[in-house]
């Protein structure tokens, strides 16, 4: 059955511009970095968690759903005490510690920041330029 | 030994007599009367406030309705902080009972957490009490708990039952016998006229030397300003479940009898009535 054309019309996605803001913070109780990010549209309307989960790629979705851990969930800011989307922690030391022994076993220098944001920022969105993977050891500081 | 439980009883049935008013924007039918609710301290508004949204749900058109969410005197009342906490830190030295406005519209997104149901509600008070342990235990006691122990703590609270919840929490509230308490106590710190929500620290609860810290020496370490009279007047108290305990007594003993369910101290500081 062949699309008529208000069916293609209904079928190609609005595009609308949605802008991310991503803060790094510590959480002195895990010991680990965590990642809080929102987004909203050009006319400030914020993105409900629906909208934020369509957003993530359907390769990590799956992931996310196994453990309520590494789910995404509404969380207030600690300093802003705004509402915030928030990658939960306390599953961080574990797969940071596999890869920094890792790469210790390599005697590859280490920056523990870049490490994990590569490794939760596209989860949402967040894609660090290859760059950051390029600085030399004299830029960068060894994990302990 | 009794009298040290009997704190937590008196912690765990504390009610504050509230009144709620809807709104006088929302759009009814007919009009809304006022509903009257003794609210638990230890527990979290839109658990409790189920019969609250019935009543008003009653007199307005289920097109007016959206998700609830309440305001004291134009501030939106964040529904993750126990009900204890936001009335001694925003209307602890008002007249009861406690006024608060229920709204079905316009939810304050860039203020309130969204709240669509009880789940939202047990995850954030577990993460809570995760966290807690995080820094009691290194996790150790309730990673070592069943999944059937979470449950139990969360019904006891959602249920108000105070024996099934501190059976189980009572594993949480014990230390090490080489040691004289927690890792480090699990507390915030919060005062309305701040921007930042609140303050939490690491603290350890005794010092290398073995003594005791004191609720004094936190507010020392984290809040001088708390303490530190101005004119030699005390202008702030300092506030838990609604009384302001004695500076001296060790924060170990504060951690194990006055903290909320999910295992926090919620500290305020407010000013101190001029009367």
């Amino acid at each position: 059955e062949s699309l008529d054309d208000s069916q293609v019309a209904g079928v190609c996605a609005t595009e609308e511009v949605v802008r991310y803001e991503y803060h790094v913070l510590y959480s002195s109780s895990y010991q680990v970095p965590v990642l809080y990010f929102r987004a909203c549209f050009l006319d400030g309307r914020p993105l409900t968690l629906d909208e934020i989960w369509k957003s993530v790629h359907a390769c990590y979705q799956a992931r996310l759903l196994e453990g309520p851990w590494d789910t995404i969930t509404q969380q207030e800011h600690p300093l802003l005490g705004q509402p915030f989307f928030v990658l939960h922690p306390c599953r961080t030391n574990e797969f940071m510690s596999s890869i920094l022994t890792g790469s210790r076993k390599q005697t590859r220098h280490t920056n523990y920041i870049i490490l994990w944001l590569s490794t939760v920022g596209p989860v949402v969105g967040l894609n660090l330029p290859l760059s950051y993977a390029k600085l030399g050891p004299e830029q960068n500081t060894n994990t302990d | 030994m009794t009298d040290d439980k009997d704190v937590l009883r008196d912690v765990w049935f504390g009610r504050i007599p509230t009144c709620f008013t809807l709104y006088q924007d929302e759009i009814t039918e007919r009009e809304a009367e006022p509903y009257y609710l003794l609210l638990p301290r230890i527990s979290y508004l839109t658990l409790v406030t189920d019969k609250v949204k019935k009543h008003f749900q009653k007199v307005m058109r289920q097109e007016e309705v959206s998700e609830i969410w309440f305001e004291y005197e134009g501030t939106p009342l964040k529904w993750h902080y126990p009900i204890g906490l936001l009335f001694d830190l925003h209307a602890s030295n008002t007249a009861l009972p406690w006024s608060i406005t229920v709204h079905f519209k316009n939810f304050p997104e860039k203020d309130l957490l969204h709240c669509h149901s009880k789940d939202v509600i047990e995850a954030h008070f577990m993460a809570c009490i995760k966290e807690a342990d995080a820094l009691k235990h290194k996790s150790q006691v309730i990673n070592e708990m069943q999944k059937k122990d979470h449950k139990q703590l969360w019904m006891g609270l959602q249920n108000d039952k105070f024996e099934q919840f501190w059976a189980i929490n009572r594993k949480l509230m014990e230390y090490p016998p080489e040691d004289s308490g927690f890792r480090y106590i699990p507390f915030r710190i919060y005062q309305a006229t701040t921007e930042r929500p609140f303050i939490q620290k690491l603290f350890r609860p005794v010092a290398s030397g073995g003594q005791l810290h004191t609720l004094g020496d936190l507010l020392k370490d984290v809040c001088p300003s708390a303490i530190s009279p101005e004119d030699g007047e005390q202008k702030t108290q300092v506030m838990i479940h609604g009384i302001e305990p004695m500076l001296e007594t060790p924060i170990q003993w504060l951690s194990e009898h006055m903290s909320y369910p999910d295992n926090f101290l919620h500290i305020s500081i407010v000013p101190r009535p001029t009367d």
